[in-house]
């Protein structure tokens, strides 16, 4: 019995491990891939990878489609991107990628059958996720007035300094469209340290475009989100239309590392534009990097009527 | 009849030469390759200050003996014991600067080949002792084929040598039991164990309740016998109460304020001439207990005096020195640590991760016969009533001791299996002597033609057939032994997706430094994430990175950066990417896929 346990281990393990390398994806399919994406890829889709950390594609892939692989990428929804380009390696060991396509495959309608470039296998889906995006803090942050509001009610201005709107204060008081990590997730989006006290650092967009979905989402860069200690404070971020009225508010506890979101569904009949208030506060600043992003989206195909 | 420990022959003792030379030669010629770990480059340097003193003490005693002069030595990295240490920097110093015969990190890591390379033949002659030959050859070739036992046997660090000292310390007490003068022997191993590592002190928790055991057995017959082992134990444990009682009573201040002259070191000496005294009469009425008991006295007297005598830091001030040192490692902090996709920051960790982490980075095929070995020893452990019953039980509670100490869920759980190295020493005697019985089955079942193709046919058979995979993998994966993960796993890549800990200690970047090296501008300034400044200097010195190129301190002021995955340092790629504006890495190194260090260049 054991001589037949021991050899069933033996044999076995031979096996994975000489067959191992042929389950492995050469240079020369990755290039192969990136000729076929150079040549169908279109603005607006993105590559998304599975297994999620399979990111030597990024090595290859043209620099002009995004690609998103991180853990926790299986289940994104990913609306800012209309088309989705599936780059799965289901040779890997422990790859279950009829398991992945049942959940990813629900909104989503397959372009095409699968190629193969070697152990490579792409695919492409229409995103019903997909909401058309009419503005992103990130990308229109240099316009904005950013200004510290105190518990008085008074401003003092943030001046913007060709990348950056500085604030006085320490220099991680600052607003800036950066790359941050929220829960393994890269993310461009705002940088937006609290002042402290009741003091609100707030960034206000005119001109805001308001569709279908208003958005906020944010949260605690890297490993802040995991302190829990007495003097850590909850940071509030929040949206203020034009006239002051608070639109929704989010709360991130001490201890809570991941990102939340909001959305505002734009009733009917609202303005096309307006001015908007994004804040936030915190009352003790210590370890609470904050990163939020803002958007005006349209109607996904997916959402309610 | 001679006995079964005796049974050695000259063909012994050329295989357990063979066995050191194999593993000292396999791990000097693969070692060139493997990076230099953050500790490591702190070890170098600490290794050549402190033999800087010892050039010191041959040349002005006088000044060299100072406290001055040593805390100027040696109060660097005063956090582990120096023993290895002051060999790497007496290696160094030999070889590399006075010979000039090999690198400097070469020097400086030959004490560290030497420490390993005893693990095989100490397991040979201890497995083909307890188990037959065929289980110690499996025991002590299989040590250096587990990917990575064999990378950490590489390094001038602390792991493998703790694990060599563990292993030649039961070894001794348990030869201790059968023959004289070993308990001496016995004693002055673990005072070298105490030297290298803190890991030594536990071997009293797992060694004491055998030694008891068997002196308990042995003194059944006679009460006169009993009380003199009665008596040893109550004045031990009684010292040990009212050691403790003065701990508690003084908020754990004790240590700190004792001095010579104290009712505290009266006691200690009490105790020492009581010890003596007690072992004496023990030895006059029992031998068998004595050989049981000896061995402990032998460690308690010997080990904490050679780790004084060992370590000149603690030479003028050793009770405050030696307090701090244990207070650090009591209260050492926590890194964050993947584990089955989540980040482990904070304890309480899982009570099971050291079981489960072994079971995905030791190879199934020798895996497999470790837990049928283990499971074996305990059950005959349990069920046997005879010698080899004792037996059982001391290699079971040394192949389990380290790992329950690790898995308590307060304790540090970062470093993969490098923790519990001594652990893998003895499931490996037990997995020779599953193989053994298995190739017994074996012998069985071939046909009777020749009587030495039977004897070695079927261990030969089944030898390469269970190592064969291990040694795939490890050719496979060196340098870059703490990337590996097993079958189980479903190797690296299978690891990658379950979300284990892809890697760690920062000595994976010799995947991307041959590529620095030609695309790197000149003066270029690198950012080499988690790899320390002294690991940089090293690189350069050793020939391994470009002397022109600059150390930087982070990507804000690099040209280049090669970021290390891990998942809690996600942020420090992305910070990369707002550095250099580009999320395309310009090389990497990818192991069977996975992501390990990514090369970005600035735009």
């Amino acid at each position: 019995m054991e001589l037949a346990v021991l050899i069933l281990a033996a044999v076995g393990a031979l096996l994975f491990q000489l067959t191992l390398p042929g389950k492995l994806v050469d240079e020369q399919a990755y290039r192969a891939l990136a000729d076929t994406l150079g040549r169908e890829a279109k603005p607006g889709d993105v590559l998304l990878l599975f297994p999620w950390w399979t990111e030597r594609a990024r090595l290859f892939v043209p620099p002009s489609l995004p690609v998103v692989g991180y853990l926790g990428s299986d289940t994104d929804p990913l609306r800012s991107f209309a088309r989705i380009w599936l780059l799965a390696q289901p040779r890997l060991p422990k790859a279950n990628l009829s398991d992945f396509l049942s959940r990813f495959g629900v909104d989503r309608a397959s372009l095409s059958s699968p190629r193969q470039f070697g152990n490579l296998q792409l695919s492409l889906y229409q995103n019903a996720l997909f909401r058309p995006q009419f503005f992103d803090a990130a990308n229109s942050y240099a316009a904005a007035s950013v200004y510290l509001q105190l518990p008085d009610g008074s401003r003092r201005p943030c001046p913007f300094e060709g990348t950056t709107h500085r604030c006085p204060g320490p220099p991680e008081l600052h607003v800036a469209a950066e790359w941050h990590e929220l829960r393994y997730r890269p993310v461009r989006c705002l940088w937006m340290h609290p002042p402290g006290g009741a003091t609100r650092l707030v960034a206000e967009f005119s001109d805001f475009p308001f569709r279908s979905w208003v958005r906020l989402e944010g949260g605690m860069t890297w490993d802040r989100g995991a302190f829990q200690r007495d003097s850590i404070t909850p940071i509030y971020a929040g949206l203020e239309d034009q006239q002051g009225k608070e639109l929704f508010r989010l709360e991130f506890p001490p201890g809570a590392d991941e990102a939340r979101s909001a959305q505002w569904r734009v009733p009917a009949g609202s303005p096309p534009t307006g001015t908007i208030r994004l804040w936030v506060q915190s009352t003790n600043p210590e370890l609470r990097d904050f990163c939020v992003q803002l958007f005006s989206e349209g109607r996904a195909a997916a959402d309610p009527r | 009849m001679t006995p079964r420990w005796k049974q050695t022959s000259q063909g012994d003792g050329l295989i357990s030469a063979g066995l050191f030379l194999a593993g000292f030669v396999a791990l000097w010629a693969t070692e060139a390759s493997v990076g230099f770990v953050r500790d490591e480059s702190v070890y170098f340097a600490a290794a050549q200050s402190y033999a800087a003193w010892l050039q010191q003490l041959f040349r002005d005693p006088g000044m060299a003996l100072t406290d001055a002069a040593i805390v100027r030595a040696f109060d660097f990295n005063h956090e582990h014991p120096a023993l290895m240490k002051l060999l790497f920097g007496i290696s160094h110093h030999i070889f590399h600067q006075t010979l000039g015969w090999l690198r400097p990190a070469t020097a400086l890591r030959l004490p560290a080949f030497a420490a390993a390379a005893l693990i095989p033949p100490l397991l040979y002659r201890f497995g083909t002792a307890l188990y037959g030959r065929i289980a110690g050859l499996f025991a002590g070739i299989s040590f250096l084929l587990v990917p990575r036992q064999f990378f950490n046997a590489h390094l001038a660090c602390f792991d493998v040598p703790i694990a060599t000292f563990w292993l030649l310390t039961v070894y001794l007490f348990w030869k201790a039991q059968r023959s004289p003068r070993f308990w001496i022997w016995c004693g002055i191993s673990f005072g070298l164990a105490l030297s290298t590592k803190h890991n030594g002190w536990f071997l009293p928790l797992v060694l004491t309740p055998l030694a008891l055991w068997r002196g308990w057995a042995a003194t059944r017959a006679d009460p006169s016998e009993r009380t003199s082992l009665w008596l040893l134990v109550v004045a031990w444990a009684g010292t040990g109460i009212l050691f403790v009682l003065w701990w508690v009573a003084t908020s754990g201040r004790a240590l700190y304020s004792w001095t010579l002259l104290s009712p505290a070191t009266a006691l200690l000496l009490t105790l020492l001439g009581g010890t003596t005294w007690l072992l004496f009469r023990l030895r006059r009425n029992s031998l068998e207990a004595f050989r049981a008991l000896a061995p402990l006295a032998a460690m308690g007297l010997v080990g904490p005096l050679m780790f004084y005598l060992l370590w000149p830091y603690l030479w003028h001030h050793p009770i405050e020195r030696a307090a701090w040192y244990f207070d650090f490692h009591a209260t050492h902090v926590h890194y964050a640590w993947f584990y089955l996709g989540r980040l482990l920051r904070q304890p309480p960790f899982p009570l099971e991760y050291v079981l489960v982490k072994t079971a995905l980075t030791v190879p199934l095929a020798i895996l497999l016969p470790m837990a049928l070995g283990l499971f074996c020893a305990i059950w005959f452990g349990i069920s046997e009533d005879s010698r080899a019953r004792w037996d059982q039980m001391l290699i079971a509670a040394n192949a389990l001791a380290p790992i329950a100490i690790i898995s308590h869920p307060g304790v540090p759980h970062f470093g993969g299996v490098k923790h519990w190295l001594p652990s893998m020493c003895f499931l490996g005697l037990l997995a020779g002597w599953s193989v053994s019985r298995a190739s017994s089955s074996l012998a069985a079942l071939l046909p009777e033609r020749r009587s030495w193709g039977k004897r070695w046919l079927s261990p030969t058979l089944l030898f390469v057939a269970l190592l064969s995979s291990p040694l795939i993998a490890l050719v496979r994966v060196h340098p870059y032994g703490t990337s590996f993960y097993s079958e189980p796993a479903g190797g690296i890549p299978g690891a990658a997706t379950i979300g284990m800990q892809r890697q760690f200690w920062s000595n994976n970047v010799t995947g991307v430094l041959p590529w620095i090296n030609a695309h790197a501008p000149v003066n270029a300034r690198l950012w080499l994430h988690e790899v320390t400044g002294l690991a940089f200097q090293q690189y350069q010195l050793n020939g391994m990175l470009r002397t022109d190129i600059r150390s930087a301190g982070g990507p804000k002021d690099a040209q280049l950066a090669a970021y290390q995955y891990h998942q809690e340092f996600r942020e420090q790629e992305f910070e990369i990417w707002q550095e250099f504006g580009t999320q395309t890495p310009a090389t990497g190194l990818y192991l069977d896929e996975t992501p390990q260090v990514i090369v970005y260049q600035r735009r």
